[in-house]
């Protein structure tokens, strides 16, 4: 490619960790000569929204309406939308309690002040916009950026992950710790791409990464779950941490405590 | 006109801030500092959720310091069960704070601040002429990054920190090889100090009213655990009294609340509040440091803040050593204790990176019943703006460039997790 790649990296609601990831990476230097950065405000003073860019990045979920309309001017600009981590992917953990009414939410925190913005339960970037590719992770892994961005770069497009946390656990020969220790791991359900992480330090998966595309066994997990003692409402909390925007979940642990199980 | 805004008194205040500034010809009308962050609920979402999963979720309002919040809130949860962990995992939480402290300190200060003064409009840009500037800031980064990844998982939301200690602990030889390269960092924390040394001479903000707040730390050595605050004027206070002495207000113009010590004095907290509080309890290198460079470190100066992260540098990599050296030498250590998880209430204050973090939780029947979360930002904003303030009205006749650029250098030096976005700048 001899024009340099336009890459933008905007912001919604989040921590702003998944920025923080990819200008962590030492890799980013080496991306300098192929790619101008038309738009980073976590690092660049001179950025621009309205400028026309081939990769734009989207971390955060949509919160408020102000949001709703800057996801769409970036699609608008944008040749490739990439939504980055859990909260653009699938709304993140502000979206834990999106069953709750909005305004009892609102009411906890705020008591009955009003600001300026028009907020709104979070969301995932998807609901508003045509999204081409997804990041995931609470943050993403470093080589999911890589990988996304090299493939990018030479003209191929990046595959989806369509196994779970446990294959990966399985491949580092760490002890079950749903199986074995009894705890409510959710790596069953949970995309693969972590190398399980947090199994690997002994420590149940909560799920950052969302349920597996298309498959998401939510019902065979409740069903183990449920068989060491758990209430459905445990479990649906669990799930719902990194999944509440997801249209299966509820139906199929409900479905395991319906049938008797 | 502005429609008033009001606040929440938890993290949002990290990501989209901005100033404004109003002038007329006799002067600056008006400073505002707005933080228009969307909201995310975290102290309403996790009411009534189970404390393993709330404390999984917590450090997720930061990720500039997300071991900050993941280390606070488990240790408000211990002390709210009545649980004590043993000295070596304090020792071992003690060096994954410092792992974010090292982190968040390289970060802001050669991707953030650095720019400034070398007159780049972003950090990537000066790789042509400051390569060796870069290439210490991502060394430091990397260590700081190394030390969360080996100790707790990952360097962003760190999910081996647990009630009773860790999941699991790193190797002996992962320890060792983390103090090898720490060492080698050291000398890279010293130019930290020589090169801001240099840099960090800004004079425009004098506050001769300035309070300083900060931890007195629990084991006599400068660090970030501890049971009372101490406060620059001589006052100290137990940290479950924090809400006598620390008193948050709704500003009009304000995403976030703004606070004041005991309801009208407006504090400072940081790494320039730490070393105006306990420079005292200094030790090693940076004691040297600190004795030589003590005129740069100026209580009334906000951007005294920038070069007092610097000196810090060099004593957490120091401390680091320590603490992996006496680790090693009690080694092997058992990861964790069981916790009984039992009603009651607690409060923790650590030092994050950018000053006090505040967990009060209150615990029933395995679940969160009551929580509140105040963060270093929440409790800077107030301070902030009054300097931003000073700053323009210094700088308000000189052209709009100069003064838009020397007022986001004052919000910088706060190193507010808005930082990043401090950019909607209107005159």
């Amino acid at each position: 490619m001899s024009e340099k790649v336009k890459i933008g990296f905007y912001a919604l609601t989040s921590c702003y960790g998944c920025q923080l990831q990819f200008a962590m990476m030492d890799e980013v230097l080496q991306l300098l000569d192929k790619a101008n950065i038309e738009c980073w405000f976590m690092l660049e003073r001179g950025s621009d929204e309205d400028k026309e860019v081939d990769i734009a990045f989207i971390e955060g979920s949509v919160s408020t309406q102000e949001e709703v309309e800057l996801v769409k001017k970036i699609r608008e600009k944008a040749k490739i939308v990439i939504a980055v981590g859990s909260c653009a992917v699938h709304g993140g953990v502000q979206s834990w309690d999106k069953d709750k009414e909005f305004n009892e939410l609102w009411k906890t925190v705020y008591g009955d002040a009003h600001v300026k913005f028009e907020p709104k339960m979070a969301e995932p970037v998807e609901k508003y916009i045509k999204v081409d590719y997804k990041l995931y992770g609470c943050p993403p892994e470093k080589k999911d950026f890589l990988y996304a961005l090299g493939t990018l770069l030479i003209g191929s497009w990046p595959e989806d992950i369509d196994y779970p946390v446990c294959v990966e656990c399985r491949l580092r020969g760490n002890p079950c710790l749903l199986i074995e220790k009894g705890e409510p791991c959710l790596g069953p359900l949970t995309v693969a791409g972590c190398d399980a992480r947090c199994p690997a330090f002994n420590i149940a998966c909560i799920g950052c990464r969302g349920a597996v595309k298309d498959v998401a066994w939510f019902d065979s997990l409740a069903l183990e779950l449920k068989k060491k003692g758990l209430k459905k409402e445990e479990i649906l909390e669990r799930m719902k941490i990194f999944n509440a925007h997801n249209p299966k979940l509820e139906g199929m642990v409900n479905k395991i405590f319906e049938e008797g199980g | 006109m502005y429609i008033p805004i009001t606040v929440d008194h938890i993290a949002r205040v990290e990501g989209k801030g901005g100033i404004e500034i109003v002038t007329s010809d006799e002067g600056i009308k008006e400073v505002k500092l707005n933080i228009i962050e969307g909201p995310r609920f975290f102290e309403a979402i996790t009411l009534g959720k189970k404390l393993e999963e709330a404390l999984a979720v917590y450090p997720r309002i930061c990720s500039f310091c997300s071991a900050a919040h993941k280390l606070t809130a488990v240790e408000a949860a211990e002390k709210a069960v009545g649980f004590t962990p043993r000295p070596e995992i304090q020792d071992l939480r003690d060096l994954l704070y410092i792992g974010d402290m090292i982190e968040s300190h390289a970060l802001h200060l050669y991707l953030l601040v650095l720019p400034d003064y070398l007159g780049y409009s972003n950090p990537l840009a000066m790789v042509d002429k400051y390569m060796k500037e870069i290439e210490y800031a991502m060394a430091l980064k990397n260590i700081g990054s190394k030390i969360m990844d080996y100790l707790a998982s990952r360097a962003i939301h760190q999910e081996n920190a647990i009630l009773g200690g860790f999941g699991k602990l790193p190797t002996r030889s992962q320890f060792e090889e983390l103090k090898k390269e720490l060492k080698e960092a050291l000398p890279m924390a010293e130019y930290t100090v020589e090169l801001f040394s240099k840099l960090d001479q800004y004079e425009e903000v004098k506050d001769e009213e300035m309070i300083h707040m900060a931890v007195k730390p629990r084991n006599g050595v400068y660090g970030i655990f501890g049971d009372y605050i101490k406060v620059s004027d001589g006052f100290k206070f137990p940290v479950e009294d924090y809400k006598k002495h620390i008193v948050e207000k709704v500003v009009g113009h304000s995403f976030a609340k703004h606070s004041f010590y005991n309801n009208e004095k407006h504090f400072m907290v940081g790494a320039i509040s730490r070393i105006v509080n306990n420079a005292d309890l200094l030790y090693g290198r940076a004691k040297e440091l600190y004795s030589q460079y003590k005129d740069l470190l100026r209580y009334d100066n906000c951007f005294a803040n920038n070069f007092a992260q610097a000196l810090e540098l060099v004593y957490f990599v120091e401390r680091a050593i320590d603490i992996i050296d006496d680790t090693l030498a009690k080694w092997p250590i058992k990861e964790r204790d069981e916790v009984e998880i039992k009603d009651g209430f607690g409060v923790s204050i650590t030092e994050a990176p950018r000053g006090l973090l505040v967990y009060a939780l209150e615990v029933k029947d395995g679940k969160v019943d009551y929580v509140d979360i105040i963060t270093p930002t929440a409790m800077n904003l107030a301070i902030m703006e009054r300097h931003v303030r000073m700053m323009a009205e210094k700088h308000w006749q000189d052209d709009p460039e100069t003064l838009k650029l020397l007022t986001e250098m004052t919000v910088r030096a706060y190193d507010p997790c808005i930082s990043c976005s401090v950019h909607v700048v209107k005159l």
